[in-house]
């Protein structure tokens, strides 16, 4: 297992003055083709997570190592040759492009830059790229708010392909995005695993997206990590209350695909200000006392999965909540 | 109570942007309106609010509510039918909120515009409070102070202490999270069933019209291109477009990596 | 559009220039102070030179100045602004402090004090002006970078390994000179009327040089009867302030996205 890890976080911790926007989490992303997935709603922490492991805000504590080297720690050259192999594409597609440059300068510069190719050499490369990510090569000529939202995805992604990363992280890819275009960017990532070899870390609230892509699934919450395992158990057989109301509140087309609803009461408390014991337990329908007092460590509950709850043994064998709230939200 | 809407048509300096030949919303039933950006759902809400002028559209065509015709009313007389009796909620509650008035406050003086004395308005909107599960006390508080998800359910509240029977919804789901967006959907099923309110419900997520939505109508480019009972469209669509956003969905039913 | 009149009258105003030498150090004392005329369309002024030639080769004089101190302004300003907006920290608050310290002066109390103290000419003119201008510049443009820095398109190059000093050039500072564009057509008008003001004090062009303010500063004793002498530099001045107003204010609304209405879903 160790050699097989391509990137190995540690027990994060990132703040944001006093909010600790990451409490203490562990992911480890396997050697390509692997697809991990990253879910939690907001204030869960996830998108810190991602900007972390691109030291794009720094780390409050923890270890991050990349084929076994340390990253938080890395400067000047080091910083680059770790920006070549790690690379992110962000959720806003409208504004991750200079609107002011065209589609091949753009991807060009990161060409450049990195000493991939010579500044009037770039055409052919740029070129490649863009039929790589499904896009007409006449694009390269365009501007960025001439193309669609989903195109100007997928020269995102292109542009983080041109310095052949191993590792890509895709913060809420498709969140913006109408759902066609969403299928096509799922379709483009699914088909680079494949040719690339590439190894991905999915950052999402939409859990629907993840069956599809990844393995494995880390489900976050208030900044730390509620349960992990293989996707296709933990969505079959969750062991953290909260992944089975995150599940059971996907809405699904097919009326077959439905599971009853887990509603929970009020919302997400703020990062600053986080209860005490279990960060769930105001929410939790199967809270008892313990809950209320002790902060539940993250343990196995069975192999290669893990949660992070008093009562996760139970909720894996089939324990479920009872019906509606009795609380109005916003009481005391 | 029945919103019905003919051959409705809104342009902008001759283009056309939504053109709706038939939908008819009745009490007691969600209707749905899907279709992806540009596909013209937002411009027809405005439009039968009657706000699609200020927005520099031109609107023909009829939409009627209990047989009163609204396209062509004088703005005093559509101030006094919007919100009285059809009240609307958008994507992002927090631009429906003065920031620097108390939630209450507001909430209040939408109801006096309606006639009602400051002591009835507080009544009510408690009571509307209490119907969306949300405690009166928050209305104490400003906007910055309570979630999106619960902004959105201040929201509704005030159209039900303004005894509205139509509730247009654009989006209003999208910015919440999915758990809140559960919240508020099962309210809106609670205000169709107990209530009999008539709620349009706009959206581009398919999924959530196809849980929620009686009858929903997919509108692209500005066209309706297929209408009908919601389990009927998605079982059997008939049109190429509504099969393309059915086969896009995701669902946690897909098959997985490697199955 | 007046603005382009005047650029071009200024570019061939020693061609239109009936009296070319008026505008230089001729003087004919004894048609002085003569009223319009065909000969001289705006007159004559106090030493008989042609009014109308002085006004059009003051067309070169005042709206010089002009450039130059905004072009001085903008290669102090701008490149203060930038670094001060995208690193924010240290060199953010150094910048800022001695920008402020300018700013704590008002420009033409300033400007004033500067002048005083160099020698009186056109040079000095514009130097002294620019010092008191470039602040606004570099508070503009920091705010603007600042704010691009922010932008996930800024973040992605970062993401990406591209040095600062390529973000800076290529990215932070043609997104953040929208505004200074417009502010320098709006500010011509502005140091025209300072410059004029100036010289009106004395402490600019000197005589001979066809400067507007000075020309209205020398015919002020004759206002009331020929009136002439001062009204046309005056309306030039005007004229001139107001035209490049408006072209910054066309400029603002051709390139400020915001403003430009959004076609509703």
């Amino acid at each position: 297992m160790a050699d097989d890890v391509l990137l190995d976080v540690r027990d994060l911790r990132v703040n944001f003055g006093p909010v600790r926007a990451v409490d203490g989490v562990s992911v480890a992303i396997r050697r390509g083709p692997f697809g991990i997935a990253l879910v939690g709603e907001s204030g869960s922490g996830k998108t810190t997570v991602g900007r972390a492991v691109l030291r794009l805000v720094p780390a409050a504590g923890g270890r991050i190592a990349f084929d076994g080297q340390d990253v938080l720690g890395l400067r000047g050259p080091g910083l680059r040759a770790y920006r070549r192999a790690v690379q992110i594409v962000f959720q806003d597609a409208d504004n991750s492009l200079d609107p002011r440059m065209r589609i091949e300068a753009t991807i060009g510069e990161v060409l450049v830059a990195h000493g991939l190719a010579r500044r009037g050499a770039v055409a052919d490369r740029v070129a490649a790229l863009l039929s790589e990510a499904a896009l007409d090569p006449a694009l390269a000529s365009r501007y960025p708010h001439q193309l669609s939202g989903g195109q100007r995805q997928r020269v995102a992604i292109a542009r983080a392909l041109a310095v052949s990363p191993r590792l890509l992280v895709l913060d809420e890819p498709t969140s913006a995005l109408d759902v066609t275009a969403q299928a096509r960017i799922l379709a483009l990532v699914r088909r680079l695993r494949d040719e690339r070899q590439l190894a991905y870390l999915l950052i999402t609230h939409n859990l629907a997206i993840i069956p599809g892509l990844c393995e494995q699934m880390v489900v976050l919450y208030l900044g730390g990590v509620a349960e992990t395992g293989p996707t296709g158990e933990l969505l079959a057989r969750p062991a953290h209350p909260y992944t089975l109301a995150l599940r059971s509140a996907v809405p699904e087309v097919e009326a077959a695909a439905r599971r009853s609803r887990i509603i929970l009461t009020g919302d997400t408390p703020h990062a600053a200000a986080p209860p005490p014991g279990c960060p769930f337990h105001p929410r939790c329908p199967l809270a008892v006392d313990i809950c209320r007092t002790r902060v539940p460590a993250l343990q196995a509950v069975a192999p290669g999965r893990q949660a992070a709850c008093h009562r996760a043994a139970e909720v894996l064998s089939g324990l479920r909540p009872p019906g509606a709230p009795a609380q109005l939200a916003g009481e005391p | 109570m029945k919103l019905e809407v003919r051959d409705l048509r809104v342009s902008f300096a001759g283009h056309p942007v939504a053109s709706v030949p038939e939908l008819t919303v009745d009490g007691g039933e969600i209707v749905g309106l899907v279709g992806e950006s540009g596909s013209g759902k937002s411009m027809t809400i405005l439009a039968i609010l009657g706000l699609a002028g200020t927005a520099g559209a031109a609107v023909t065509g009829s939409v009627r509510l209990d047989g009163q015709e609204l396209i062509g009313l004088s703005d005093a007389r559509l101030r006094a039918v919007r919100g009285a009796r059809i009240a609307a909620i958008f994507q992002s509650p927090s631009l429906a909120f003065n920031p620097v008035f108390r939630v209450g406050a507001i909430v209040s003086r939408a109801l006096r515009q309606h006639g009602l004395s400051a002591a009835e308005a507080g009544e009510r909107a408690d009571a509307a409070m209490r119907g969306v599960l949300l405690s009166p006390d928050l209305l104490r508080r400003y906007p910055a102070e309570l979630s999106g998800g619960q902004l959105q359910r201040v929201a509704i509240a005030l159209a039900l202490a303004l005894r509205a029977e139509v509730l247009l919804a654009d989006e209003p789901t999208s910015a919440l999270d999915v758990t809140v967006q559960a919240e508020v959907l099962e309210l809106l099923r609670e205000l169709r069933d107990s209530r009999g309110m008539a709620i349009l419900f706009v959206s581009h997520d398919l999924a959530v019209i196809a849980e929620l939505c009686d009858r929903v109508a997919v509108m692209r480019s500005g066209q309706v291109v297929e209408q009908g009972p919601t389990g009927q469209v998605i079982a059997a669509p008939r049109h190429d477009y509504t099969r393309e956003l059915l086969a896009a969905v995701p669902s946690l039913a897909d098959p997985g990596l490697g199955e | 559009m007046i603005a382009l009149l005047i650029v071009l009258v200024a570019v061939f105003a020693p061609l239109l220039v009936p009296y070319p030498a008026d505008a230089g150090t001729a003087t004919h004392p004894e048609i002085a102070l003569q009223p319009l005329s065909l000969q001289h369309l705006f007159g004559t002024d106090q030493v008989g030179r042609d009014v109308f030639s002085r006004v059009l080769a003051g067309t070169r004089v005042s709206p010089l100045v002009a450039v130059f101190v905004l072009l001085i302004s903008c290669a102090v300003g701008i490149p203060l602004g930038v670094v001060a907006g995208y690193f924010r920290g240290a060199p953010d608050e150094t910048v800022m402090r001695i920008t402020d310290i300018f700013l704590a002066f008002p420009p033409l109390l300033l400007a004033l004090a500067f002048a005083t103290v160099l020698p009186a000419n056109l040079t000095s003119l514009t130097i002294a002006i620019a010092i008191t201008w470039w602040p606004w510049y570099t508070r503009l443009v920091r705010g603007q970078a600042a704010s691009v820095a922010g932008r996930p398109y800024v973040e992605a190059c970062r993401a990406l390994g591209i040095p600062s000093w390529r973000i800076l050039l290529r990215h932070v500072l043609p997104n953040s000179v929208t505004p200074v564009i417009v502010q320098v057509s709006l500010d011509f008008g502005g140091v025209i009327l300072t410059a004029s003001a100036l010289s009106f004090l004395g402490l600019g062009a000197q005589d001979p040089t066809p400067d507007w303010g000075l020309m209205v500063a020398e015919g002020q004793n004759y206002f009331t009867t020929q009136w002439w002498v001062v009204t046309y530099p005056g309306l030039a001045i005007l004229l001139t302030a107001l035209a490049f107003n408006l072209l910054g204010d066309g400029l603002r609304d051709v390139l400020d996205p915001h403003s430009r209405w959004v076609g509703a879903r």
